[in-house]
C-alpha cells in the first residue's frame, strides 16, 4: 500500500512517534528513585525528629512520630554536651584532625618532592618503604604502639595521640602527590634554581602552588578520617582530657540504660556536624578527593 | 657534526663529566634527604616498627598482667584453632568479606545506572554520600536505635502490616551479622556508586548509539560495552571495600556492643576483645598477624587482576 502523505493521521502517528522518541527516554525511573531515596534517608528522618523528642516523649510515642514540640532540643545539647563532655572531646579532635592533617599532608608533599624532583638516588625505595605503611590492617599496629607508649609515656597523652595520627596519614598522601608533583613540569624548578632559588624556596613557591587542589582534597580526606577514629582513640587515649570526639559519643551510647536515645542521637548529630559541614561547603575537593587514589 | 663533537671527546673528559655528574646527583640526594627523613621517620616509628613487633609478639607468650615474655613458637597460633571463636570469628568475617564485596557493588551499580542521566543528579549524589562523611561511630549509634526493639524498622514493619513485629535484630545469632552488613551498605554505598558514576562518565558513548541503532537491547548494551569498560572501576571498588570487610570494626563494636557473643562478630573484634578485654596480648597479635595475612594476599590478587584488565583495555 503506498504512503499517502496526505493523510493527517498518518502524519499525526508520525509526530507523536517523533514526540516520543525525542522525551528523556526512562522517566518511569522517576518512581524507583523517589521510593529508594526515601527508604535511604528514612534513618535521618528519625535523627530529625529524635533530637526534638523529650525521654518520656521518646518512650510514649512512635519512633517516626514528629515531635510534639521543637523546645526539646536545648535540653537535649545541654544533656549530650555535660554527660560526654563532648565540648573537651571536640576541642581534643578539632586539634588532632587540624594539626594532625596538616602536619602528615606536609610531611608527605616533602617526601614526594624529595622524590620526584630532586635526583634522590633509590627513589624508589624509599617510596615503597613508606607506600608500605598502607598495607596492613590497622589491628596490627595496635598491641605494639599500646606497649610502646606505656614505656615512652606517650599513653594518654595528646602528643601520642597526633603522632599516631599524623603516621597514618601520610602513605596515601604521598602517594597521590608523589603523581602529581611529578605532572609538573620539570622547567618551572629548573628556571627557579637558574635563578639561585635554593631547594626549599622551589619547593615552597613553586611546587605547592602548583597542587592546592591536590592538598586541599588530601587535607579534607585526612581530617575527615581523624576526626572520625574510634579505634586508635580508644585505645591509646580514653582519658578525659584527650580522648576524641567519638570516644566519647561511644562512651555515651554504651551507657544505654541511663541515657534516654534522644541525647544520643543529639550526641550524633552534634558530633557529625563538623565532616558533614566541610563535606557541603567543600564538596567539589571530597569529589575531587576521591578520585585522587585511582589514578 | 655530533660524530666529530664525541670524536674529540677524550676518556678523560668524559670521566670527569660523569663524576661532575654523579657529584651532583649526590649532593641533591643529600638535600632530598631532608626532605623525605619526617616522613620516613613517622611511618617507620609508628606503623612498620609496630608491625614488626606485632609479628615478633605473636611469637612470644606474654599476658599484659603478667609481663612473660617467654618465646613460644606456634603456640598462638595452635590455639587459634583450638578454641571454637576463632573459627566463629572466622567464618564470621568470610560473610563480612563477600557481603561487603558484593551487596555495595550491586546497589551501587544499580543506583549509577538509575541516576545516570537524570536531573539534580549532584543532589542525589551528595544525599546518597553523606553517611560516608559520618563516623562509622555515629552511623552505628544511629542504626543502633534503627534495629532496637522498639526501633525504626520493628515499629515500621508493625505500623505498615498492622501485626505486632518484634524481631530483635542486634540480639540474635542469626540476625546480628546481616544487619550490622545492612548498615555497613548503607554507609558505603554512596561513595561505590559516585567512582561508579565516575567510571560510566568515562566511557565514550559512541560505541554504545551504534549498538542502540543496531537493535541491541539494554542488557546486551551492559553486558558487551558498559561493564567490560567499567571492569577497572569495579575492581578498584571492590578492593577497597574488601579491605573494609576485613577490618571494620567501629560499627561492629559500637552497635553489637551488648550482643552476648560480640568477640566472635569478626576477626578485627576477636583480636581486640582478646588484646584489650582479655589483656592477652600475645594471642591478640597472633590473631592480628592471621588478619593481616589474609588481608594483603587477597588485595594483592585483586590488584594483580586489576592492571590485568586494565593493560587489557589499553
Amino acid at each position: 500500500m503506498a504512503i499517502d502523505i496526505t493523510d493527517q493521521n498518518f502524519i499525526n502517528g508520525l509526530i507523536e512517534k517523533e514526540r516520543r522518541a525525542q522525551r528523556p527516554r526512562g522517566r518511569w525511573l522517576v518512581v524507583p528513585i523517589v521510593v529508594l531515596t526515601i527508604a535511604y534517608l528514612t534513618p535521618f528522618y528519625y535523627l530529625f525528629v529524635t533530637i526534638f523528642k523529650t525521654s518520656e516523649e521518646y518512650a510514649k510515642s512512635g519512633v517516626l512520630q514528629l515531635p510534639t514540640s521543637l523546645a526539646p532540643i536545648v535540653d537535649n545539647v545541654v544533656q549530650a554536651w555535660t554527660i560526654a563532655h563532648l565540648g573537651q572531646a571536640g576541642l581534643n579532635s578539632l586539634s588532632y584532625a587540624v594539626v594532625g592533617a596538616a602536619l602528615s599532608v606536609a610531611f608527605a608533599a616533602a617526601a614526594a618532592f624529595g622524590m620526584t624532583r630532586l635526583n634522590l638516588i633509590g627513589a624508589n625505595g624509599w617510596f615503597m618503604l613508606i607506600f608500605t605503611g598502607t598495607l596492613f590492617p590497622f589491628q596490627m599496629y595496635l598491641v605494639p604502639l599500646l606497649f610502646g607508649y606505656q614505656r615512652l609515656g606517650l599513653i594518654n597523652s595528646w602528643l601520642g595521640m597526633l603522632l599516631v595520627y599524623v603516621a597514618i596519614c601520610i602513605p596515601f598522601p604521598l602517594l597521590v602527590l608523589r603523581n602529581s608533583f611529578s605532572g609538573i613540569t620539570r622547567e618551572v624548578d629548573e628556571a627557579a634554581r637558574i635563578e639561585g632559588a635554593s631547594e626549599w624556596r622551589v619547593f615552597i613557591s613553586m611546587i605547592v602552588p602548583n597542587a592546592t587542589g591536590p592538598l586541599i582534597a588530601l587535607f579534607l580526606l585526612q581530617f575527615t578520617f581523624i576526626w572520625n577514629d574510634l579505634l586508635f582513640s580508644s585505645i591509646l587515649a580514653n582519658g578525659i582530657e584527650v580522648r576524641s570526639i567519638m570516644v566519647a559519643l561511644q562512651s555515651l551510647q554504651g551507657t544505654y540504660s541511663t541515657i534516654g536515645p534522644n541525647v544520643v542521637i543529639t550526641a550524633t548529630l552534634i558530633s557529625s556536624i563538623p565532616t558533614v559541614l566541610l563535606f557541603i561547603v567543600l564538596r567539589k575537593y571530597f569529589m575531587a578527593g576521591l578520585q585522587l587514589g585511582n589514578k | 657534526m655530533i660524530k666529530t663533537a664525541s670524536a674529540t671527546l677524550s676518556p678523560e673528559i668524559l670521566k670527569d663529566a660523569r663524576r661532575r655528574e654523579r657529584r651532583v646527583a649526590w649532593r641533591q640526594t643529600r638535600i632530598a634527604w631532608l626532605f623525605i627523613a619526617p616522613a620516613v621517620f613517622m611511618v617507620s616509628a609508628f606503623l612498620l616498627a609496630p608491625v614488626v613487633f606485632n609479628v615478633i609478639l605473636s611469637f612470644t607468650k606474654w599476658q599484659k598482667f603478667t609481663g612473660l615474655d617467654k618465646f613460644a613458637g606456634f603456640a598462638n597460633y595452635a590455639r587459634l584453632f583450638a578454641v571454637p571463636y576463632f573459627s566463629e570469628a572466622l567464618s564470621n568475617t568470610a560473610v563480612w568479606v563477600v557481603g561487603a564485596m558484593v551487596l555495595p557493588l550491586a546497589f551501587g551499580l544499580g543506583l549509577a545506572l538509575l541516576l545516570r542521566n537524570i536531573p539534580l543528579q549532584e543532589t542525589f549524589k551528595s544525599l546518597f554520600f553523606l553517611p560516608k562523611v559520618m563516623a562509622p561511630t555515629a552511623v552505628g549509634a544511629i542504626w543502633y536505635y534503627v534495629y532496637a526493639p522498639h526501633g525504626v524498622i520493628n515499629s515500621a514493619v508493625a505500623g505498615i502490616t498492622g501485626q505486632p513485629f518484634d524481631v530483635g535484630w542486634l540480639y540474635d545469632a542469626q540476625t546480628v551479622t546481616p544487619s550490622v552488613i545492612a548498615t555497613f551498605v548503607w554507609q558505603t554505598v554512596g561513595i561505590t556508586m559516585v567512582l561508579l558514576l565516575l567510571g560510566l562518565a568515562a566511557i565514550p558513548r559512541d560505541p554504545i548509539e551504534a549498538a542502540r541503532v543496531d537493535g541491541a537491547s539494554g542488557w546486551q548494551i551492559f553486558r558487551h560495552i558498559i561493564w567490560p569498560l567499567l571492569l577497572p572501576t569495579v575492581l578498584v571498588v571492590t578492593i577497597l571495600n574488601v579491605a573494609a570487610g576485613f577490618t571494620t570494626f567501629d560499627l561492629l563494636w559500637v552497635m553489637a556492643g551488648s550482643y552476648p557473643g560480640k568477640r566472635t562478630l569478626s576477626l578485627a573484634v576477636y583480636m581486640y576483645y582478646e588484646s584489650f578485654s582479655n589483656g592477652a596480648w600475645a594471642y591478640g597479635s597472633a590473631v592480628a598477624v592471621v588478619l593481616g595475612a589474609m588481608v594483603i594476599a587477597v588485595t594483592a590478587a585483586l590488584a594483580v587482576l586489576q592492571s590485568r584488565v586494565e593493560k587489557n583495555i589499553r
